[in-house]
């Protein structure tokens, strides 16, 4: 009886390991590209979508802080890079972060590190090259999403901050 | 099944339900990992859970899926640190009908704020639309010592309204640690959350 079954159970803990291993990878891909649907359903793909600060209504992205206004763009590089020119806002906290469609950091720059002064980056595919002028950044894949996050000290400041965040912008040069 | 049939059952039958077996072992168990894995549940420090490779290529597949799942597009911790708790001080879960003292000091950091979620990672609806406390809004007397009280119903000072619900998370955001990201928090940094009493 033992021996008739030894060989489907280490059959059924190969493929148990393999499965389990299968789903961890395609776990956060799928989440993010579910993730990009979403916002880019908000505002379209390669441009920025100012949000409102979140609340319990908020069901974009899980774990959303209240405290921040996020800006996001979602982009597709398969028909070109994406130009990102970035004026960071007078904030306790401002940064721009890039993500790949794997959830890597491609970028973080705070506005401390930029100095608190305009700066323009190129986020590039496999093969494509930035324009004169802009940093280069490259991704994994083609979709991925790039943040600005402003902490909001004081919801007074929003509106005035809401305006201000919109000088960054992004665009397909494809 | 009686034994017999057991016993006469074809290999094939035998290699198939062991197949099946797997990979419904396989992948129910790895979803199950992840939706009860908390946010970075890389370190345990009390009652908190924290990672330090959100968001980089060093990122274990069970870190990213984690991550995908309750904190898609966390920052890495040279940004900010995130540090997340679902039990309280005794390891009981945190509950909406009780009320919970959430002690803390200075953090390392250059700004901190705490925030109440339910399991699934969304914003507690409660009227006044309160969601977090951070050291932006405690006067500097507060600074260095400071109560956060987690509760049902309204408190004086500093209140992370729970909404009753069945279980709800904390999540401290810790941004631009004093140390580059490159350590944990010690116990005696993090708040303690100490149960009071529930209703």
């Amino acid at each position: 009886m033992i021996r008739r079954w030894f060989g489907p159970v280490l059959l059924a803990a190969l493929l148990g390991a393999a499965a389990w291993q299968a789903t961890l990878w395609v776990t956060p891909d799928a989440l993010m590209r579910l993730a990009l649907d979403r916002v880019s359903n908000v505002g379209g793909p390669n441009s920025f979508t100012h949000t409102p600060l979140a609340t319990a209504a908020s069901r974009t992205i899980v774990r959303p802080s209240p405290d921040l206004a996020y800006s996001s763009c979602p982009f597709d590089l398969s028909k070109g890079p994406l130009l990102i020119d970035a004026v960071p806002v007078l904030a306790p906290y401002w940064s721009l972060s890039i993500f790949d469609t794997h959830t890597n950091v491609a970028l973080v720059r705070n506005g401390i590190k930029a100095a608190h002064k305009p700066f323009r980056i190129a986020v590039l595919a496999s093969g494509q090259s930035a324009p004169a002028g802009y940093e280069p950044v490259r991704v994994e894949g083609t979709r991925g999403i790039a943040l600005i996050r402003i902490l909001i000290d004081d919801r007074a400041r929003f509106p005035a901050i809401d305006e201000e965040r919109r000088a960054t912008t992004c665009r397909s040069v494809g | 099944m009686t034994g017999g049939e057991s016993g006469t059952m074809k290999p094939w039958a035998r290699y198939l339900i062991g197949a099946v077996a797997g990979i419904l072992l396989g992948t129910g168990g790895a979803i199950w990992s992840v939706r009860a894995g908390a946010l970075g549940s890389s370190d345990t420090i009390g009652p908190w859970t924290t990672g330090r490779d959100f968001g980089t290529a060093q990122a274990s597949a069970h870190t990213r899926a984690v991550v995908a799942l309750r904190g898609l597009l966390a920052l890495p911790a040279t940004e900010a640190r995130y540090y997340t708790a679902a039990v309280d001080d005794a390891g009981r879960p945190l509950e909406g009908r009780c009320t919970y003292a959430i002690n803390g000091g200075g953090l390392p950091g250059r700004w901190w704020s705490l925030t109440l979620y339910d399991r699934a990672g969304y914003l507690v609806a409660n009227q006044p639309g309160i969601y977090s406390v951070g050291s932006a809004g405690l006067p500097s007397s507060e600074q260095a010592h400071w109560t956060i009280v987690a509760s049902p119903d309204r408190q004086t000072g500093h209140w992370l309204p729970t909404g009753g619900i069945d279980r709800f998370e904390l999540t401290l955001r810790a941004y631009l640690p004093d140390d580059g990201g490159k350590g944990n928090f010690t116990q005696a940094q993090l708040p303690s959350i100490v149960r009071e009493d529930c209703k």
